[in-house]
């Protein structure tokens, strides 16, 4: 007899594959003890749910993600519910902390935000990943982004790239002449006096440790 | 068919909305349109000075909102044009007596009776603002060629922009050539670039303003005035007139590019 819950192993992490016909008792139940005998194996690891075969209620699946962090701190971080269709459960994504073991979960990341338009004064546009703006950046906007900033226009706002602290963002514009720019958690004001025109593009990028901008 | 309600905003105070507002309602009037004009600026009002009507103020936009009077009570007709009234604001409350609900409402009541509805909008992007721009479908944002105020106006564009208003063109106010060609001054080049709207027209920094206002006479009054001809050419823009002789700052190359961002 197939046992209520298959706990499969891949390069991704762990995927909980419930057996079509158990009860939501028989699964948690097997998982109770699963986790008891390898208790120290799956603590604090990120799992996914694959109901594809045996579909849940929510209330089940609440069941049985509080059993499974509970017992290890096991998080089920995602809930497969078809072949297309699968929801996260997680608020972020966490980089895996088990890479001991083997579990390295990819860090997917998140298509950048695309501003298709100029940002005016007062617009604030906060980015977890990279940011395209199709238009100028006024004086008086600002553009957050943890990754890159590439401004398709003139950059004469604020422009903040790397906003976690991540060195090696850049800020690109077709001319960049910013309040201020900051990467990661260095800051640089423009130099005083007329500006040359810019050739195709400028970019600004962290190089011995100040802000510099190239002009391309 | 309704009539057209524009309100004339800035953010940055002092740029010349309320000249504004006297001169292109005189001038709409004076072609014979039914014109109402509204200073929605409720504690500091200007439109009635500016207009030479402040001795005959008996109810004003408050009352009208409250129920206290008519609208028509609170209507004052000038006193040379038939076709040209002026709601007052009031001047012993504040901006939050009103709603913007309530404003759209009166909007589109005058807009049935009127050709024009024009709006004085107060200095500000809060309460003020969001009453002044709740019944309008046009805006026209008055700028000076300064830093400052086009930071500000940069910032209500972006506002009208986000509550969805139809058109919004840009009056550049104060200009002085002598200051541009000079290069102490922004060109009217420099303004449309950063701000990205059409142009409906330049007004010469003119001394004249202020005895015009001092007076109580709008400037269009007054057949030798510069800027005055630059109200009366932009009524007509605004009216859907065409052919009309471009607003110039006096710089090279110039008159080409304006004509591509005349609105019309």
């Amino acid at each position: 007899m197939p046992p209520p819950v298959q706990v499969k192993a891949d390069r991704n992490g762990f995927t909980l594959v419930p057996d079509p016909v158990a009860s939501l008792d028989a699964i948690v139940a097997f998982m109770d003890e699963r986790l008891e005998k390898s208790r120290d194996f799956f603590q604090k690891t990120e799992m996914v749910l694959d109901l594809r075969t045996r579909p849940m209620r929510t209330d089940e699946i609440s069941v049985l993600y509080e059993k499974l962090y509970e017992k290890s701190e096991v998080k089920v971080v995602e809930v497969r519910l078809s072949d297309e269709l699968s929801f996260s459960m997680a608020g972020e994504r966490q980089k895996s902390r088990s890479v001991a073991k083997g579990t390295a979960l990819e860090p997917e990341n998140c298509a950048p935000i695309i501003v298709r338009n100029t940002c005016r004064s007062g617009v604030r546009i906060v980015s977890p990943s990279d940011c395209v703006v199709l238009g100028d950046v006024n004086p008086g906007a600002e553009i957050i982004a943890e990754g890159d900033v590439v401004v398709f226009g003139a950059l004469r706002g604020l422009a903040h790239a790397g906003a976690a602290g991540e060195q090696t963002a850049r800020i690109w514009a077709l001319s960049i002449e910013p309040n201020q720019i900051r990467i990661a958690d260095l800051v640089a004001v423009p130099p005083r006096g007329a500006k040359p025109a810019p050739a195709r593009f400028e970019v600004a990028e962290i190089q011995n440790g100040v802000i510099r901008v190239s002009r391309l | 068919m309704a009539g057209k309600t524009i309100v004339v905003t800035s953010g940055k105070g002092g740029v010349g909305k309320t000249t504004t507002v006297a001169n292109l309602g005189t001038t709409l009037a004076k072609k014979k349109y039914s014109v109402v004009m509204i200073d929605t600026d409720i504690g500091l009002r200007n439109l009635d000075v500016v207009m030479g009507l402040e001795n005959r103020i008996v109810y004003n936009l408050v009352d009208i909102i409250e129920g206290k009077c008519r609208k028509e009570q609170a209507m004052i007709r000038d006193r040379k044009i038939p076709n040209l009234f002026m709601i007052p604001a009031a001047q012993t409350r504040e901006k939050n007596s009103i709603t913007p609900e309530q404003m759209k409402e009166l909007c589109s009541t005058l807009a049935a009776e009127f050709d024009y509805v024009l709006i004085d909008c107060p200095a500000g992007i809060e309460q003020g603002f969001k009453n002044a721009i709740a019944g309008a479908e046009t805006a026209l944002v008055v700028t000076t060629p300064e830093v400052s105020a086009i930071r500000d106006a940069d910032r209500v564009i972006g506002l009208l922009e986000a509550a969805m208003l139809k058109h919004i063109s840009l009056i550049i106010n104060r200009l002085n050539a002598k200051m541009v060609k000079k290069g102490d001054m922004m060109s009217t080049e420099d303004i449309i670039s950063l701000l990205s709207i059409p142009l409906l027209g330049v007004v010469p920094e003119s001394d004249e303003v202020v005895v015009s206002t001092n007076r109580g006479v709008p400037l269009v009054n007054d057949k030798s005035s510069k800027a005055g001809a630059a109200f009366r050419r932009m009524a007509a823009r605004l009216n859907g007139e065409e052919n009309l002789p471009l607003d110039g700052d006096g710089s090279h190359g110039f008159f080409g590019r304006v004509k591509r961002l005349i609105w019309n």
